[in-house]
């Protein structure tokens, strides 16, 4: 137990590195991509380079991902600073996001079905 | 009482009210109990009930709220894990993407329209598909508030983990490639982190649909948003 909690510690802290080396980067130069970004390419480039092995965070980063939910619930807490969209329009905005959010799955899941059948049975022929 | 006791409490509660809730949405499914409306939802009554303000609770919980940094640079590791995957498949995955992104900024102008929004409203809520810390940058370029974007992309992934489920069978999606770009593209990390239920296939495009479809928002938010603001607006 107080391995593996010093493992999953160890692995966030070298994470933290490629997110603070990103952060650092972008601001250095300007970049309109957020730091986070720039932290994931760096990690990826490393792992491809070999500086950085995949046992070496591959915990840390399950825990992240796996947790994702966890990180965003403050966010959604910070609604209560808009009691204002609590009305009408509110509600309007809410129906226009769900309507939006089913279209746009619909239409990237839509093409992609379509285009994966089709390049598998190109592949069957050939 | 000291900052650090403050962010101390808020961390574990949060926890602690979290794990309950993921608890309740495993034995009852039912898209009410999805994880990040019930624990919300939760915390919001506490802070209603109680003579906390919201500003109190953000500060609380902000090392959760950090944790979304590093969360994204460890998106690196599925991309990594499954690059040949990637690479077989980059037709699709830019073709979906590049509609995705154009009918999720579509849609959105002009449900707007029918629905008579305007001004920072409409501007605010384009790019809510995309992930938090791209979208801020992408309200900003064409002028929109970040904080209500957030707002938005908060909801956004709130319903898509929600209805995302009912899309993948409704649309009878049968592939990963498919299924992860789908979640992916319509409710970025909420999306991923439903899609990475469904496998680790579906994960992985999900990361990658999500990554991309901000990228190319970033694209039209440069291109082509404000020439449509110029046209429809005026």
């Amino acid at each position: 137990m107080v391995r593996k909690t010093i493992t999953i510690l160890s692995q966030l802290a070298l994470i933290h590195v490629f997110y603070f080396a990103g952060v650092g980067l972008a601001h250095i130069l300007s970049l309109p991509v957020p730091g986070s970004i720039v932290g994931l390419v760096l990690l990826l480039l490393s792992l491809f380079a070999g500086i950085v092995k995949l046992e070496w965070i591959e915990k840390a980063g399950g825990w992240l991902l796996a947790e994702l939910l966890l990180f965003f619930v403050p966010s959604a807490v910070g609604i209560l600073n808009y009691k204002e969209i609590l009305n009408w329009q509110g509600l309007e905005t809410l129906l226009l996001i769900l309507v939006s959010t089913f279209i746009v799955m619909a239409a990237t899941g839509f093409t992609a079905e379509r285009l994966y059948r089709r390049k598998r049975k190109g592949e069957h022929h050939s | 009482m000291t900052t650090a006791l403050i962010i101390l409490i808020g961390t574990i509660v949060t926890y602690v009210i979290y794990r309950a809730s993921k608890v309740v949405y495993k034995k009852w499914p039912l898209p009410f109990f999805h994880p990040l409306l019930l624990c919300p939802l939760i915390l919001i009554a506490i802070i209603q009930l109680s003579s906390l303000q919201p500003s109190d609770y953000a500060l609380s919980s902000s090392l959760w709220t950090h944790m979304l940094g590093p969360a994204t640079v460890a998106f690196a590791i599925p991309i990594y894990k499954h690059a040949p995957l990637l690479r077989k498949n980059i037709t699709i995955i830019l073709t979906s993407i590049a509609a995705g992104t154009l009918v999720a900024i579509g849609s959105s102008l002009l449900l707007s329209l029918v629905l008579h929004f305007n001004g920072d409203l409409l501007i605010s809520i384009l790019p809510r598909s995309i992930t938090t810390p791209i979208a801020i940058e992408v309200s900003k370029t064409i002028g929109g508030l970040p904080t209500l974007t957030t707002v938005f992309v908060i909801v956004t992934g709130v319903i898509g983990g929600i209805i995302g489920p009912y899309v993948i069978r409704l649309m009878a999606l049968k592939s990963p490639v498919a299924r992860g770009l789908a979640l992916g593209m319509g409710a970025h990390g909420v999306g991923t982190n439903k899609a990475m239920e469904y496998g680790e296939q579906e994960g992985t495009f999900s990361t990658i649909g999500m990554i991309m479809a901000a990228g190319m928002t970033l694209v039209w938010a440069g291109l082509l948003i404000p020439s449509l603001l110029q046209i429809t607006i005026l």
